[in-house]
């Protein structure tokens, strides 16, 4: 493996998870603009985020409103390590909170489709986009002001703060949340923050953890003896081609007839008809020899 | 590759047992059993080698885990606090294996592309999913050798009728389901019957995580029916699933 390669597993974009279903979404999206990234929850320490390394860090949605009883904080000192963060939703407001803005119960939330205007199409998250732009909304409180030093780019009815830029701190906040397809511009705000915000190259693949995952299998086993359970799906499939690459013949695969397959999978015929071919694919396999 | 045949031992670990969280671990842990047996087949066979490297005991387990698994069993705090989450419905405690979960940082459809990467065969990687625990979460109910045959029966011809109407890319997963303990009263022919209803469960989804009920156009459904009502003599009626996921779970159980 490269030391590029290394080096792009090992900067992750972490999106830390305020209780949202959305974070593993969010996840997928920064993975869909070809950047590595991974979930933590809010619980772990800034330390422990900032020990990771991080390239960038992605803020979710989470609780209904900053004040509600046990709402999750957000310790300022994530935002003033030199790290650029997107704030989503409650990521946002939380950013307010932390930076010293204004939230306030306004009585203007906003659920579902809502239009959000942007006013600068030349910054750095809405770059190349539209002025009128459809965001999905999920706020109770509104950002009345927003820190100092951030510039506000786009409002909306319910949200006369709906989102703002620091490109010198590289902070960046929407009130919606671009990871759902209901936010038509979505995608592209969260691409303008990795690549022009953040600054990253957008060249990660699935691929690169497979480099990964080759190496660190073939150094956890060592000369030791490997057993994979074979459904014929495609997870224990892959994971099979893949640790078969690792260490070759040191892997035996098994293929555990339970009685609870479907018509045509667990018949005798069948049962070796998988055989046949699966040894064959996998025996076919190069062992990599780095 | 070695095939074991655990079919009796299966079946007799589920008799009695109708709830799916006890089906889940029953059948996890049988898996593991059988894994264990195989790993000292595999040593007895190769003990008379004469190099010695043969002889070195199975340690270790791969895992198809991914990460959506991971997220939510451990929520990445870490890899010390992270519980390994068998796909089958839980690890026994006193599993003898270290685990290799090669695809943890991985969503299903970057597995997919790392397989056709990999050179897995298409039809493998593009196959639906379909859980560990098989047909034993898709019978509501106890598990029997009847009943399993019943759900196949209605099971292929599902599969096929979707396969026929080019269906299979639209669809992340179709369950069938035998509610084993329900029946209701039909009419067949010129005599009353009363048999079990069959749910069908066909869902679209990117990941798993957010899923929607296909909508399957109204005569391949009526195809299904029509074909399961008549060929499964035990089943008198086919009802559809139209929950998304959330609330509703993509399996039964």
């Amino acid at each position: 493996m490269t030391e590029a390669l290394a080096q792009l597993a090992a900067r992750p974009v972490l999106v830390v998870d305020f209780g949202a279903q959305y974070a593993q979404l969010i996840a997928r999206r920064v993975r869909e603009a070809n950047v590595y990234s991974e979930v933590v929850p809010h619980t772990m320490s800034v330390a422990e985020m900032l020990a990771k390394d991080p390239a960038a860090i992605v803020l979710s949605g989470g609780p209904a409103s900053v004040y509600a009883d046990g709402a999750p904080e957000l310790d300022v000192a994530l935002l003033t390590a030199g790290v650029p963060v997107f704030g989503m939703c409650y990521g946002f407001q939380a950013m307010v909170q932390a930076l010293g803005g204004t939230v306030a119960h306004t009585g203007l939330g906003e659920y579902g489709s809502t239009q959000a205007l942007v006013s600068d199409l030349s910054s750095t998250l809405f770059n190349g986009q539209v002025a009128e732009q459809s965001v999905w909304m999920s706020h109770g409180d509104s950002v009345t002001e927003a820190p100092a030093g951030m510039k506000v780019t786009a409002s909306s009815p319910g949200a006369p703060v709906a989102a703002f830029e620091d490109d010198e701190r590289r902070l960046y906040g929407v009130q919606w949340h671009p990871e759902v397809v209901h936010s038509t511009y979505g995608q592209q705000v969260l691409e303008n923050f990795l690549i022009r915000g953040a600054g990253l190259a957008g060249d990660w693949t699935a691929s690169n953890v497979v480099e990964d995952q080759v190496a660190a299998v073939r150094e956890q086993v060592g000369k030791g003896r490997v057993l994979c359970g074979l459904s014929g799906g495609v997870d224990s499939s892959v994971a099979a081609a893949l640790v078969q690459r690792a260490v070759g013949d040191q892997l035996t695969c098994v293929f555990v007839d339970h009685g609870l397959l479907r018509s045509g999978e667990a018949s005798r015929s069948s049962r070796s008809s998988l055989r046949r071919p699966a040894s064959r694919w996998l025996s076919s396999m190069p062992v990599s020899s780095s | 590759m070695v095939v074991v045949d655990a079919r009796e031992q299966f079946l007799t670990a589920l008799r009695g047992v109708s709830d799916p969280e006890e089906k889940r671990k029953i059948i996890g842990r049988e898996f593991i059993r059988c894994f264990e047996q195989a790993a000292r087949d595999l040593v007895a066979s190769t003990d008379g080698s004469s190099d010695g490297s043969e002889r070195h005991p199975v340690e270790w387990l791969v895992q198809g885990t991914l990460y959506p698994d991971v997220v939510e069993s451990g929520g990445g705090t870490g890899t010390a606090n992270i519980k390994s989450h068998h796909n089958v419905g839980g690890l026994p405690d006193d599993l003898q294996f270290k685990l290799i979960e090669p695809l943890r940082m991985l969503f299903k459809d970057e597995v997919r592309k790392v397989g056709l990467e990999l050179g897995v065969p298409e039809a493998i990687v593009w196959r639906q999913p379909f859980p560990g625990p098989g047909l034993g979460i898709r019978i509501v109910g106890e598990v029997t050798a009847e009943r399993l045959s019943i759900l196949r029966a209605a099971d292929a011809i599902a599969r096929e009728e979707l396969t026929a109407a080019g269906l299979d890319r639209d669809i992340w997963q179709c369950p069938v389901v035998l509610l084993a303990g329900v029946r209701s009263v039909g009419v067949q022919g010129d005599g009353r019957s009363y048999g079990h209803p069959i749910v069908l469960r066909p869902v679209s989804s990117e990941d798993a995580m957010t899923a929607d009920w296909t909508r399957v156009p109204y005569d391949v459904l009526a195809k299904i029916s029509t074909r399961i009502t008549n060929e499964v003599p035990e089943v008198n009626r086919v009802v559809l699933d139209v929950t998304s996921k959330p609330p509703g779970t993509i399996e039964w159980e």
